[in-house]
């Protein structure tokens, strides 16, 4: 295995970047973006004519105009009240239109552009970097779209408007509300700077919780066979501890929060009635007119509330935002000049070197010379190199030294874009496409029949166990739909490779979870999807070698013998010693 | 196991966090008879002081108010830390003892439920449990918001507070309403929704294994369909989301017109004064707060006693297992007679001499009822197993495995560092040194960036498949039990290293007896004797070159 020093984490755009993006995304939807925004504060402005028309019936009370005076004022509460509601249904929908639309092709250009990132760029970034923005940050920034991002701009709305509001009733009403402000920017300020890192804690010991109790649950049967159960109750009680003592710090947190709010409600609420009393004692402003201060004041409180609390949410989406716009901004492979087309399935490699490390060379001065439709298999102890020359042949990595010729054309000066039916791999990384079986299938062919799917499956001997599933070749799979077997895991990618129908099959599919029996019929399954071409297969058993073409036995990074099963045992060199051990003839 | 039932769970669990409970309860009452009371005190200023008082009552009732405040809250700080204490202590008290129940040594729990269901359970209905913490006392704490604010409606205008008494509930009853057909169709559009994610990530994770097939494009147009397909339902969703807090909206506001027209007439007839009027609109608006909390803690009841069924089911499990006595093996002979279960039919006498290393041949069915029977996961039907003379059936399964270590195939490694994992059941001071050098896990150290202190991460999979065969594989040489019973130790290791391991192997455990489930011929070699069982019976017992040479059927089963 080779081991990645001095890890390249995959780009996180800057703020500008974001921005750009943002823009370029709601372009195709300015003009319903416009109306959104419009009918939202339409929706907000309405609603704020209700204090005012409950100050004025207050008014008219005060002014002892008789019952029959409030009708008016009531109708127009009534009024409010409809268009209210219809604005919030035009500006909910509409937010919601502008707001998916552009998240939906955010989350595709992400994809196109992870999938299409060279191997050698996601390894180099860690496997973990791309699959958490994959998984958390489309999520995390899906959610806020959906959730935080409407109730955000509605809030907002209503303050900033319920600020206008009060200029209207009478402009020292507002500088009386503003008296909050110090207090609720210091509190966001007290509270951004805690939250981020405390939630991400929590998110995590939320995660190694599960993770543990996940180990202990699903390795239950070993950690019975090794005594191992008082360890296991330590270690998830421990994380179950991480888990309260996070909780009581979050809680900490988020009380502390709005207990500092609650001193800012105190000092507005206090600051607009006062406001009040000097503006009715001084005959500027109407007893209704202060109470409708009062109403517009105490109808903040929770629009305050959120905008505030969803700060912490804003700022974990523009960091999730970031790193999904940094991978979307990544240049796009360069195409090559002249790309060629492999004319068979011949295979040369002259004088390869390769090193992960400089100075560290895994391979060395490797030559293989490999005709088409033939078979070799690659022996030898792990750290031999057999692995590394496998990727090498399938234009995984890039050599540091030598030259790889698939079908006579160097592997260079493929067009990256068909590459893959020249050559393709099959490696020990199992995993199952979500969905049903049938589309996994697809991947390999898009426009495979049934009837072709179904060959592929009996090729590789796997049409048995697919009949058997509840739905055939529509059975859901994968994660959240039926669990295979390690084994029919490796079926399947084996039936992909038949549908990809490549010249030249590269494999390396050892399985420590497959188990003698199911090793040897994965081996079966292996020989006949290479069946009518080129096969390099990292042989884990010299059954497997017996049956080749070409043995070629690799120590420390180097070629040390080649040739067929027979030509090498009357050799009597290394690969004969290994055949006596099976064999026991020693 | 006693028998556990979802109520009994539940009660136990209000039970244990009792205190908790009854304190945050009392402080969230405090809580919200202090939020009733902010707006009737704004009403109570603007009739005492803006209304022609003077600045003292101003300023007196401002006090009132800032004495108010704080008492709000203190009491949510303290109160809410507690609540959420509570609950959050209630969730982990359940999560310990389902775990403790699935770590049992009788086994049993994990029976017909999959690794990631169970460890569903131990998260998800605990936590929902243990929401109960603070479903509990922000229930009670909504009835004293209710009874403070009806006490000050009342107090103002006996008609207008039975008005706004009378007709919150039903306005509250109609929302609900609208808001159900809502909550039956957004449910599975959401789902489809959070899928465009989960299948983005799905991709991602399978990068190597599309870009091997050259599948990238594939994918995409795939995914571009999952996305819009996603897309639609989203805003299908969205649309009658709209709709619904469009008429929520709506209806507040008709609600409060009406209240604003009775209120009005009254004022205007001089039964209440304009302070009066102005609380008693804020008190309308407040209490649709309190009466939304009962709906929220029904729907928590609901989800709580649902997830108190689940996690009564697993601590209920019956055992697999069970037994008293103890067994301290001598030598480790290893004596099978007549055992029935399963795949094996017929019967099987196997008999390991104390020391020996022996190979066995078997299907693979075959070969897991015999390793269940040896390590005792399952008790047979029919048969005994016996070490040294001792029957596995009797003793406890804690002492029956301590003396007899089946060691599956499937080597999984636990969190934690190479050498953790090595030691993992090894006696106090062994050294790890020569079981890795047996199990060629030196090897794996010596490529490894941190060596023996490596993390092997969750479940190993910092490691490649073969070296986490190598380190299992090392972990059962070190417990060195009496006996120890291997499952394919060596699948996903090349032929060289096998063959390395097969004499480590053998040497290690030179004295003590030790079999070898296996089809690898490297394995067999080494094998003072092998023996092939077939259809449930010792069908040929020999040396392996013997076996190799005589037996046509064998050579078949190793090397064909």
């Amino acid at each position: 295995m080779s081991e990645e020093k001095g890890r390249s984490l995959l780009p996180v755009a800057s703020g500008a970047e974001i921005r750009t993006a943002l823009a370029g995304l709601v372009r195709p939807f300015r003009l319903r973006a416009v109306a959104a925004l419009a009918a939202l504060v339409a929706g907000a402005a309405v609603s704020l004519v209700t204090a005012p028309l409950l100050g004025r019936i207050v008014d008219l009370v005060a002014d002892g105009r008789g019952p029959d005076a409030v009708t008016t004022p009531v109708l127009l509460l009534v009024v409010v009240a409809i268009a209210q509601g219809l604005l919030a249904v035009l500006g909910v929908a509409l937010v919601a239109r502008v707001g998916e639309n552009m998240l939906a092709d955010l989350r595709e250009r992400f994809v196109e552009r992870a999938l299409g990132l060279p191997l050698q760029r996601i390894e180099s970034a860690g496997a973990g970097d791309l699959t958490s923005r994959a998984s958390e940050d489309v999520a995390l920034v899906g959610e806020a779209v959906r959730e935080a991002v409407p109730d955000f701009a509605r809030a907002a709305l209503t303050i900033a408007l319920t600020l206008v509001g009060l200029a209207v009733l009478d402009w020292r009403f507002t500088v009386a509300a503003l008296l909050a402000v110090p207090v609720q920017v210091l509190t966001a300020r007290w509270y951004l700077r805690r939250s981020s890192p405390m939630y991400a804690l929590q998110r995590r010991y939320a995660g190694a919780q599960q993770q543990q109790l996940l180990d202990t649950v699903g390795g239950v049967r070993t950690v019975r066979a090794l005594g191992l159960a008082d360890d296991h109750a330590r270690r998830v009680r421990s994380r179950t501890e991480d888990v309260v003592t996070t909780e009581r710090r979050v809680v900490r947190l988020q009380t502390g929060f709005f207990g500092r709010l609650n001193v800012a409600e105190f000092i507005g609420v206090a600051g607009v009635l006062t406001a009040g009393f000097l503006l009715v004692r001084s005959g500027t402003a109407s007893i209704g007119t202060a109470s409708a201060a009062a109403l517009y004041f105490i109808n903040l409180f929770n629009p305050i509330n959120q905008v505030l609390f969803l700060l912490d949410t804003a700022q974990s989406a523009a960091a999730s935002l970031g790193r999904i716009v940094g991978v979307v901004n990544l240049p796009p492979a360069q195409a090559v000049a002249e790309p060629r087309t492999a004319s068979d399935g011949s295979v040369r490699v002259k004088g390869l070197g390769h090193a992960y490390v400089a100075g560290h060379d895994v391979l060395d001065g490797v030559d293989l010379d490999v005709d088409p439709g033939t078979r070799v298999a690659l022996v030898g102890a792990s750290g031999a190199g057999k692995t590394t020359l496998a990727t090498l042949v399938a234009g995984v990595h890039s050599p540091v030294r030598g030259a790889i010729e698939i079908g006579g054309v160097p592997l260079e000066s493929h067009d990256p874009e068909r590459l893959r039916t020249s050559v393709a791999l099959v490696t020990q990384e199992v995993h199952v496409f979500a969905g049903p079986l049938a589309d996994d299938l697809r991947l390999a062919r898009a426009d495979a029949t049934d009837a072709e799917l179904r060959a592929a499956l009996d090729a590789v001997g796997a049409t048995g166990w697919v009949d058997a599933l509840p739905d055939g070749l529509a059975t859901e799979v994968g994660s959240g739909g039926h669990t295979l077997t390690v084994v029919q895991a490796q079926h399947l990618a084996l039936a992909r490779l038949v549908l990809a129908d490549p010249l030249v099959a590269v494999l390396d599919e050892a399985t420590a979870e497959a188990g003698s029996a199911g090793a040897r019929s994965l081996e079966d399954a292996a020989e006949r999807a290479l069946a009518g071409r080129t096969g390099l297969l990292v042989a884990h058993r010299l059954t497997q070698a017996a049956g080749a073409d070409l043995v070629v036995v690799l120590e420390a990074g180097r070629v040390v013998e080649q040739g067929t099963h027979d030509e090498l045992l009357a050799a009597r060199g290394r690969y004969h010693g290994l055949w006596a051990a099976w064999t026991d003839s020693r | 196991m006693v028998a556990v039932t979802g109520a009994r769970v539940l009660r136990t669990a209000v039970r244990e966090a009792r205190r908790g409970l009854s304190g945050a309860g009392v402080l969230l009452v405090g809580h919200q008879a202090g939020e009733a009371m902010v707006p009737v005190l704004v009403g109570v200023v603007i009739d005492r002081a803006v209304d022609g008082g003077g600045v003292e009552s101003l300023l007196f009732w401002l006090a009132v108010l800032a004495v108010d405040f704080a008492v709000l809250s203190l009491s949510y700080r303290y109160g809410a830390r507690a609540a959420a204490i509570a609950s959050v202590r209630t969730d982990q008290r359940l999560r310990l003892r389902i775990a403790d129940r699935v770590l049992d040594p009788r086994g049993g729990a994990e029976a017909g439920r999959l690794p990631g269901v169970l460890a569903g359970i131990a998260v998800a209905d605990a936590q929902r449990v243990g929401a109960l913490g603070f479903a509990l006392p922000v229930a009670l704490s909504a009835v004293a918001a209710l009874v403070v604010a009806a006490v000050a409606l009342l107090n103002i205008s006996v008609p207008l507070g039975l008005l706004i008494l009378l007709g919150t509930p039903p306005l509250l009853f109609v929302v609900h309403l609208l808001g159900k057909p809502l909550e039956r169709r957004s449910g599975p559009e959401q789902e489809r929704a959070a899928r465009a994610a989960g299948v983005a990530a799905d991709l991602v994770t399978g990068v190597r294994v599309l870009k091997g097939i050259g599948a990238e494009r594939a994918a995409v147009a795939r995914y571009r369909l999952t996305s819009r397909d996603a897309l639609g339902a989203t805003l299908r969703a969205t649309g009658a989301q709209a709709w619904y807090s469009g008429t929520v909206l709506a209806l507040n506001g008709l609600f409060l017109a009406l209240v604003a027209l009775v209120g009005g007439r009254l004022a205007a007839d001089g039964a209440l004064s304009v302070g009066q009027l102005v609380s008693a609109v804020g008190l309308a608006q407040f209490l649709i707060g309190p009466l939304e909390v009962f709906g929220w803690v029904n729907g928590r009841l609901a989800q709580a006693r649902a997830s108190a069924a689940r996690i009564a089911e697993v601590l209920s499990a019956p055992p697999a297992v069970d037994g008293e006595g103890e067994v301290t093996p001598a030598g480790g002979a290893v004596t099978v007679r007549g055992l029935r279960h399963g795949a094996l039919r017929d019967g099987l006498d196997l008999d390991v001499a104390a020391g020996a290393f022996v190979g066995v041949v078997a299907t693979a069915d075959e070969a897991v009822v015999l390793l269940d029977c040896l390590g005792r996961e399952i008790d047979p039907e029919e048969g005994t197993v016996e070490v040294d003379g001792v029957g596995l059936e009797a003793c406890a399964p804690a002492a029956a495995r301590r003396a007899v270590l089946v060691a599956g195939h499937d080597a999984l490694l636990f969190t934690g560092s190479v050498h953790d994992n090595v030691l993992a059941a090894a006696p106090v001071g062994t050294d790890p040194a020569p079981a890795m050098r047996a199990a060629q896990a030196d090897e794996v150290v010596a490529g490894l960036p941190a060596g023996a202190s490596t993390e092997v991460g969750d479940r190993g999979t910092a490691l490649s498949g073969g070296q986490r065969q190598r380190v299992a594989l090392a972990r059962a040489v070190a417990a060195d039990p009496a006996v120890l019973v291997l499952h394919d130790p060596t699948t996903a290791v090349d032929a060289v290293t096998e063959a390395r391991i097969a004499d480590g192997l053998r040497a290690a455990r030179r004295g003590r007896t030790t079999v070898v489930v296996t089809a690898s011929p490297a394995l067999l070699a080494v094998a003072d004797r092998v023996v092939l069982v077939e259809a449930g019976r010792v069908r040929a017992d020999g040396t392996h070159a013997d076996l190799l040479r005589d037996d046509a059927r064998y050579r078949k089963l190793v090397l064909g």
